[in-house]
Order: structure tokens, then sequence, then C-alpha cells
């Protein structure tokens, strides 16, 4: 994979994200939880973003909310001109069907529908998809279309979600722990397809993880701890997902 | 409380829409079964203490007339307890500013209204004296119609003349329960009454002294019936015996065990299919609710609650759904039950209601409601049973989907995605696909089959008034006249028609089977009179021979070719054989039918009028009415268009508030099977709704993977639902038959319409409430939790 521009030029060029003062505050009658307490930041187009952090410090809140899939309690968000924070919930779904891939820990395939059909399901809906066959061939599934998620492995079935995230041409790939049920080797698979995405579809990657090791394939890296980002570290390169030491 | 308890609380309180919605099938169990037999022990219990306190006779006969002295010869025959004669004249009335014509009958009573057998109960006034003319007590449903009090006049002819009558005492008797003028087909308490007047005035009045025109009498304990009416009517043959009878053809007591009859098919055909649908609902519900807590089973099991422990909390989960059911059920059938028995007061005359529903029918309700759901339970209990600990805790794997026969025709007609989510999660579970389908057929089939009695009743109006009678006025007489009466009646200005029948009655005999019958007839050129089949097929008279209707022809067992013995009451009372030439299929009654050559040679008298069928010009009705009522032959006249509208508010009053009923229990099935079925979908598949949320698809769309899924299954049923009504539709109403109407089975396109309408606005509106938690959906949340 050729590196043709620095890590900085990324992490500056025109923004695709932008967030100043985020905050979610769960009202639990007597206590308050408060998930993300002011979160300022901006995401370049292209990048390679990890999230890391201890439980519960907020990153998964801070994702939904980037994704659309949920709304702070305060803080302005925007994605290239358009401010999220103001649309309303047709307009949110509309941007997460036009530019947003997401990948969970738990695969979240639809069990009745075999492996293509899943990937159909965003490319039913999608402006510019590719074809479903071809985002199967691109997580090395090719062979594997016709089988209901039932009939795969863990790994198989994360590619098969990796390959519907892909197939529409996604803006933003999120990926909250998509490794975290897998073993070493199925992990590496699942990242390789991801940074694929990010090179040949130029797709923003934003992933939540617990592995340390998996910091290395981000151009920068978001410290969490109890609801703020309380560091940022910048990688001079990146590694490629088969030399992480998971 | 234990902990396990107040899971149970919390469980039942977490799916509280889907407990109520099925304690709204056991309530409406519960509620048909406790109306119904209520209304049918109270009916019962009060008529057999009516008939047991005022001495309801066994056997009666009528007679042209006999000595009074007859009735000790009669005391004399074996089995006969008691006897008692009176004279029974129909009378016609005039009323001031009442043009149409009203009728009563005249009951004899003794002094003060006192008589040993069907004895009269006073409401209000005295009993008249027994020789004081004029002195009669009304009855109180024609009184209530017509506004009379005590002290009330009212002038009569009477045998041809013309009396002042003075009301002193209003009451009821047990051989009017159920009050119909001779010719009719329903009550008409406003031009129909019943009057008691003491014997020796009566006497005076017709020209009876010391003579009787009809008897009753009381059976010993285990006496043949059979053997005193022949008995009988031996003896009263030389005094014009009409033919002796027992309770089972006294037209008001056939008419109220009609009615116990049909009661009686309600309490066994709709409570059934409540419990039925209460069943499933149970089973899918709580087979649901076991396989979400399986986790936990397996949790308590570890713990070391035995199979038993955890078996019981669920079957108290059932028990508890089943109790809310019950409680509402008892209620609404106590509420209903006081309806049903307030609509039968008007039909019925009861000097007294006994409605009182025993705790029996209460504790047998809740024990099938009960019963029906641990019966449902025990599918679920079975597999908490069969559960390992081991098994319960690893978490279930993804369901297995497989391609089926739907898939490949999904395939060509080019299904979505989300077809294909339906249509595979429809083949996953197919018993609780087949369940809602099941249930939702099974409430358009109960709406149908209540639905298809109006179509009946009105098909039976149809047939009876608008094919077969022709004529406007029906004119009874006092008795069988000749061609002057004719002439008389054509001379009437606005007459346009004037045709004769006759009714002549008779005991047709085959083998040890008898039947009283009047045999009809009319004149051979007859326009105004016909024979119409249920298939609306024109029957013509035979020329020679007997045409007997299908019911009457099953009693006797007689086909058409059949040799019938005969034996006429009326006329020389000749006894010959006859062969019956044909049979018709008919709505009303056992009927016999001959041409007028025919019968007068059974009579073998020369009075071929028995009543006239009058056509007339609608604009001299009032003056046509006068003229008859002053006429001293005419007994009474019908009109056509009067009976059809009383026809027809008796069926607004009683049937719309029944068909209201079931509407009403048709929707809770269908409220009951589709709120529950997607509710269940719904928690099956919210995981996947919300991940197509989170893949950009918008609620509407996702919401219709839900209403898909359910509008699929609710169309599914319809057909089912259509056929599962003709079915049970047909057996209701061979069941409603009886010896007094055969019900036809004759639905309309409007009542499957209607059926279909009212099943699938129910079932869309509980998909909407359903479809309504798409919206709310939590993305984040459910996303969150795993399975
Ligand atoms: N629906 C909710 N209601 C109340 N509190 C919530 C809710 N969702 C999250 N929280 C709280 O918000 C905080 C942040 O949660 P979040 O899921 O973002 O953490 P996380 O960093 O993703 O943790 P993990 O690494 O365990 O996934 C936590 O304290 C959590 O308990
Ligand atoms: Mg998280």
């Amino acid at each position: 994979m050729a590196e043709t521009t620095t890590n900085r030029d990324r992490s500056t060029a025109q923004p695709a994200f932008r967030a100043t003062g985020l905050r979610k505050t769960y009202d639990m009658g007597e206590t308050q939880v408060h998930a993300l307490r002011g979160v300022d930041l901006e995401i370049g187009a292209g990048e390679v973003l990890v999230l890391l952090g201890p439980s519960g410090s907020g990153k998964s809140t801070l994702l939904n909310i980037v994704g659309a899939l949920d709304r702070p309690t305060a803080g302005q968000l925007w994605y290239e001109d358009t401010e999220l924070t103001a649309l309303n919930d047709h307009a949110l779904t509309r941007f997460r069907r036009a530019h947003v891939g997401f990948i969970f820990q738990f695969y979240n395939l639809i069990p009745s529908l075999t492996a293509e059909e899943n990937v159909r399901l965003v490319t039913d809906i999608a402006t510019d998809p590719m074809p479903a066959a071809e985002a199967l061939e691109l997580v090395g599934l090719g062979d594997r279309r016709a089988h209901f998620p039932a009939q795969l492995s863990g790994g198989e079935q994360q590619r098969v979600a990796v390959a519907r995230a892909i197939a529409k041409r996604p803006h933003v790939l999120f990926c909250d722990e998509p490794t975290g049920a897998l073993d070493s080797k199925t992990g590496i698979k699942v990242l390789e397809t991801l940074a694929n995405a990010n090179a040949e579809l130029g797709a923003t990657l934003i992933i939540i993880t617990h592995n340390a090791g998996i910091a290395g394939m981000a151009d920068r890296v978001f410290n969490f701890l109890d609801g703020r980002i309380a560091s940022i570290e910048v990688n001079e390169t990146r590694i490629a997902p088969s030399e992480i030491s998971w | 409380m234990k902990a396990l308890d107040l899971k149970l609380l919390r469980d039942l309180w977490r799916i509280r829409g889907q407990a109520l919605a099925i304690a709204l099938v056991v309530g409406a169990a519960t509620a048909t079964f406790v109306m119904s037999l209520g209304v049918y022990r109270s009916l019962m219990e009060t008529r057999d203490i009516y008939y047991e306190r005022n001495h309801f006779a066994d056997v009666f006969s009528g007679m042209t007339r006999a000595p009074r002295s007859i009735v000790g010869r009669i005391e004399t025959i074996e089995g006969v307890r008691h006897a008692e004669g009176r004279i029974i004249q129909y009378a016609t009335l005039d009323i001031p500013g009442r043009v149409e014509s009203i009728r009563t009958v005249i009951n004899s009573v003794g002094e003060g209204g006192e008589t040993d057998l069907n004895r009269l109960t006073l409401v209000a006034g005295r009993g008249p004296r027994s020789s004081a003319a004029g002195e009669i007590v009304i009855d109180e449903a024609f009184a209530d119609a017509n506004g009379f009090a005590p002290g009330d006049e009212i002038d009569a002819l009477i045998y041809g003349t013309r009396e002042r009558l003075t009301v002193v005492g209003i009451g009821l008797a047990p051989d009017y329960i159920y009050a119909i003028a001779p010719g009719e087909l329903i009550p008409d308490e406003s031009r129909f009454g019943i009057f008691w007047m003491g014997e020796r005035a009566l006497e005076a009045a017709t020209n009876r002294t010391e003579a009787i025109n009809f008897i009753s009498m009381t059976l010993e304990r285990g006496a043949s019936e059979a053997e005193v009416i022949r008995r009988l009517d031996v003896i009263l043959a030389p005094f014009g015996g009409t033919g002796a009878y027992g309770r089972d053809d006294h037209p008001s007591n056939a008419f109220v065990d009609n009615e116990l009859m049909q009661l009686d098919v309600m309490t066994t055909t709709i409570p059934p299919v409540f419990l039925i649908v209460s069943t499933f609902l149970v089973y899918i519900v709580l087979g649901r609710l076991i396989s979400t807590e399986r986790e936990q089973i397996g949790l308590l099991k570890a713990f070391g609650y035995t199979d038993g422990a955890i078996a019981w909390h669920y079957l108290k989960f059932a028990l508890a759904i089943s109790a809310l059911g019950i409680l509402i059920g008892w209620a609404a059938g106590a509420w209903m039950g006081r309806g049903m028995t307030a609509l039968y007061t008007e039909y019925y005359r009861f000097p007294f209601l006994y409605y009182r529903i025993s705790p029996s029918i209460f504790a047998i309700a809740a024990l099938l409601a009960a019963g029906s759901a641990v019966l449902g339970a025990m599918g679920g209990v079975r597999t908490v049973i069969g559960l390992t600990p081991a098994i319960a805790m690893a978490p279930p794997q993804p369901p297995i989907y497989k391609t089926g026969f739907l898939e490949r025709v999904g395939q060509k007609a080019g299904f979505t995605s989300i077809g294909h989510m339906i249509v595979r999660h429809i083949g996953r579970w197919p018993v609780r696909s087949g369940i809602t389908v099941f249930g939702v057929a099974l409430s358009l089939g109960l709406l149908f089959s209540t639905m298809q009695f109006l179509d009946g009743t009105n098909e039976m109006l149809e047939a009876n008034f608008f094919r077969a009678q022709n004529q406007d006025l029906t004119v009874a007489l006092i008795e069988a006249g000749n061609e002057e009466v004719l002439h008389n009646l054509a001379s009437i200005p606005g007459v346009l028609r004037v045709e004769a029948t006759r009714a002549a009655s008779a005991r047709l005999r085959n083998g040890h089977r008898s039947e009283r019958v009047a045999i009809e007839s009319a004149s051979s050129n007859t326009r105004l009179w016909s024979r119409i089949d249920a298939s609306g097929r024109e029957i013509p008279l035979p020329p020679a021979g007997l045409m007997l209707s299908g019911q009457l022809a099953a009693k006797l067992d007689i086909r058409a070719g059949d040799r019938v013995e005969v034996d006429m009451l009326e006329g020389r009372r000749i006894r010959t054989q006859i062969p019956v030439v044909t049979t018709i299929s008919e709505y009303i009654g056992s009927r016999a039918y001959a041409d007028s050559v025919t019968l007068e040679r059974l009579t073998r008298d020369n009075s071929p009028v028995g009543s006239a069928l009058l056509r007339i010009d609608p604009a001299a009705r009032e003056d046509i009415l006068d003229e008859l009522r002053e006429m001293p032959i005419v007994l009474g006249v019908t009109e056509r268009r009067a009976t059809l509208d009383k026809f027809r508010e008796m069926i607004d009053d009683n049937m719309i508030t029944m068909i209201g009923f079931y509407i009403a229990f048709a929707s809770a099935i269908v409220i009951g099977v589709v709120y529950n079925s997607a509710r269940i979908i719904f928690s099956e598949r919210a995981r996947e709704l919300a991940t197509l949320r989170v893949l950009g698809y918008h609620k509407q769309e996702v919401g219709l993977i839900l209403l898909g899924q359910i509008a699929l299954l609710v169309a599914l049923a319809v057909p089912v639902g259509c056929l599962t009504g003709y079915a049970l539709g047909q057996s209701l109403a061979a069941a409603f038959s009886s010896d007094l109407f055969r019900l036809p089975f004759a639905p309309t396109r409007g009542t499957y319409g209607f059926s279909i309408v009212v099943v699938l606005v129910a079932a869309a509106l509980t998909a909407l409430i359903v479809a309504r938690r798409v919206a709310r959906l939590d993305m984040v949340r459910v996303l969150k939790a795993r399975d």
C-alpha cells in the first residue's frame, strides 16, 4: 500500500466531522450519568482513527452520536457543511443511508437473510453501491454468498458485516470493537479488509478497541477517560494490520 | 414474598399488554359461557316454577262443542289425573283510532278467575265474576302495549254480536307465555290480546250453555301421553275433536322449548371457540417467554431449584392470566345475561323472572378457562423440564433459516430482502404463524357464522312473505264458509281480487308415527298463493294426493311415493289412505298441502272457504278494514305488511344486540391473537429492526417488516376464516332449526364482506399499536443488549 501523503496532512485536510462541546447525560432519576462531559474534535476525511479507553469511559457513546444513531444532550456536530445536531430523525436516517457504514462487536447480521442478501439490504437503498457479490469478494467470501449466518463462523459473519458496511462505498466507517469477539488471526483479516476500504474507497475509519496493538494502524489515537478525550496521539507512520502484535 | 414470585409479578407487568389481550379472550369464553348457560338455566327454572305453580296442563284438545259432562268421562281415562274444560273464543276488537284488525282470544275462567289448570296470575285488579257479563281480565303485554288499565272499556265483536267489555284485572297464564295469533308467525302484543272472562258470561255470549270447546288435563306420573291422546281422540271425535296434543305441540310451550334449545346450542358452540384460542395464545406467549428466559432457567436449576418448582412458576403465570380473564368474563357474562333475559321478557310473558346464575355456573366457567390456560402452558412447561442447566446457560445459536417452497415462488416474483425476511420468519416458526392464522380465521368464522343468521332470517322472510304470498290481507272466518262469502268480500270497494284458501285439521300416520297437521289448499286458479321451495322454484299442488313439507315428511319418515294414513278431524271425519306425491323444502313449520278437489274429497263437506286472500288497492286499506270489522263472519284480518314490519322490528331489537356482542367477541379474539403475535415478532426482531435503522432504513420501511408479516398472516386467515365460517354457520343454522322454523343457510356476499372488514379493521388497529413501537425503537439500546 503506497503512502503518498503524511499523516499530518491527512488530519489537517478538509475535516469530515467537527464537534464542539458534546455532552451526553443519562438521567437515571436520582442520579445522573455523565457519559460525555464535553468533547471537541475534528476528524479528517480519509483518516484512520482509533478510540481507546477504559470500559465506561464514553467511547461507544461518542461513536453513536457521531454516527447519527444517537443525539447529544448538548453541543454541536457537523458533517462537512451539515449540522447533524440540527437535523430531524428522518434527515439523520438519510444521512446514515448516504454516508455511513457500521460494524459492531456482535456482527448484527439478519439471521433470516443469506450473506449476499444481508449485503443487498444496503445496496438496495444506496445511491452508488458496488454489487453485493463484489463486496463479498472483497472480504474473501465470494463462495459463501448463499449461506445463512448460522452456517458461518464468527469471523466470517463479521466479514459479511464488513462487506455490508463497505458495499455502499461509505464515506465513514464506524467500528465498535469489530474484533472483540474474534481470535487474532481472524481479527487481523477483518482489520485488513477495513484498511483496504480506507485505502481504496477513501473511507474515514473510526475504530473503538480495547486492543492497544490496533492503535498502530491509526493516524491518530484518542485516549478516553471519564467522558473526555484525555489525550491524542499522532502516529508518524501507520503499520499494516498484519504487523499488529495482538 | 419469594424472589421467584417477585419475578412472576414483574414478568406479568412487563408483558401486561399481552397478558391483557389473552385475558380478553379468556374473558370472552367465560362471558359467553356464563351468559348463555345462566340465561338458559334462569329461563328454564322460571318456566318450570311457573308451570308448577300455575298448574300448566300436559295434554290439550280443542273440539267444536261438547257438553261439560264430557270432562268427567275424560277423567276416567287411565293416566289422566285431572281434566278441566273451558271455552276458548276468538273475537275482534274495536278500539277507537285503530284501523288495523285487533284480535283476542277469550278464555273462560271460574268465579274470580279461578281455575284448576293453566291458572291465571293477576298482576292488577281482580278476577271476573263468573256471570258478570263483559267483565274481563286482559293480559299484561296487551294492556301495556295499548295502554289499558282496570276500569277501561273495550268494544268487541264476539260470536257475531257486539259487546262492551270492562277490564277488571290484568294478568297472565302459563299457556300463553308466547302468544301468537292464529296464522301469524310472531307475537304482536299490540294486535293480539289474551282475555279471560267468567264462565257463565262467556257461555251466554257464545251461546254454549253448559258446553265447552277446549279441554286440558294433567297426567299421572308415568302415564303414556300417546295412549291418552289416542283415547281422547276417540272420545272427542263425535264432538268435533280437532286432535289432542301434548306439551311438545302446545304452541306457547313449543316456542319456549325452541328458545331453550337455541340457547343450549350457543352454550356448546361459542365458548369452546374462545377456549381453543386462549389455549393457543397461552401456548405461544409462554413458549416465547420461556425461550427468552433459557439462561435464567438454567441459572435457577444450577442453584438447585427443582424442575417442579420452575414448572409451577410458569404454570402460575398462565393461571394468573386466566384468573384475570375469568374475573372479566364473570362480570361481563352476568351483565350480558341480564340484558339477554330482559330481551326475553319482551317476547316471553312471565309473571316473574328468575334471573339467577348459580355459583356452579361461575365455578364451571372458571374451571374451563383455567383448564385451557394450563393446557396451553403445557408445551412451554415441558421445554422447561427438558432444559439441562448446561444447555440453558449456553446462549442460543442464531436461529437456522432455510430457503423453502415460498422462497422459490418469491425468487421468481422478485422479492426484496424485506420480503425474504418476512417469509423466512414465518417459515421458521410455522406453528406460531399457523396459530395466528388459525386464531384470526376462527374469529372471522365466528363472526360470520353469527352474522349469517340475519341472512337466513331475511331469506326466510323473503321466501315466506314475498315469494309465497301475494295477498295483502288474509281474512280468517269464524267458520268455513262458501262462495257467497267470497262474493261479499269481492263487493267491498277497493278489493281487487279474492281467493279462497282452506286448512283442514287432520292427523297423519305412518306406522307408529303420527302428526297433527292442517292440510292447506287454495282454489285451483290461485294467483295469490303459491308454494315456493327453498331453491326458489314454484312447486304446483299435485292433482291427487298430498304434498308434505320436508320437515313433516322427515318426522313421519315418509318419502314421495309412500302412502300415508289420514284421519280427518273435520268435516265427515273420514279415515283413509292417500299417497304423498311430492315433498317441498320449506322454512316455516311442518305443513301439508292438497289441491282443493283432493281436500274436498277428504272433508266431504261443501264449504271450501276457510279464509280468504285479498289483494287490495292500498288507498282503500282503511275503508276495507272498517268494512271487514263490521262483518260478523270475519274472525280476524292479518296484514302481510304489518307482520313483516313486526318481524323486522323483532330482528332489529334482538339480532342487533346479539350482533353487537359478537362483533365485540370476534374483535377480542383478533386483538388477542394479533397483538400477541405482533409483540412476539417485534421482540424477536427488535435487534434486526434496529440494525436496519442503523443501516439507513427509515421508520416506515422498518415498520413494514412487522406490519407486512402480520398482514400476510391475516390475509392467509381470510380465506381460511371464510371456510371455517361457512362450515360453522351451516352447522349452527342446522342446529338452530326446530319443528317451528328451519333456518336457511343463505349467507350473502355482504355478510362475508362485513365480517372480513370487522376482522381486518380490528387486526389493523392492533398491529398499528404494536408498530408504533418500531418508531420508538432505541437503536443504541437494542444493539447493546445481547439477545
Ligand atoms: N442507556 C444508558 N443509560 C444510562 N447510562 C448509560 C447508558 N448508556 C451508557 N451509559 C453510561 O454511559 C457511560 C459511557 O458508556 P459507553 O457505552 O459509552 O462506554 P464505553 O467506553 O463504550 O465502554 P465499553 O468499553 O465498556 O464499551 C457508562 O458509564 C455507561 O454506564
Ligand atoms: Mg462500548
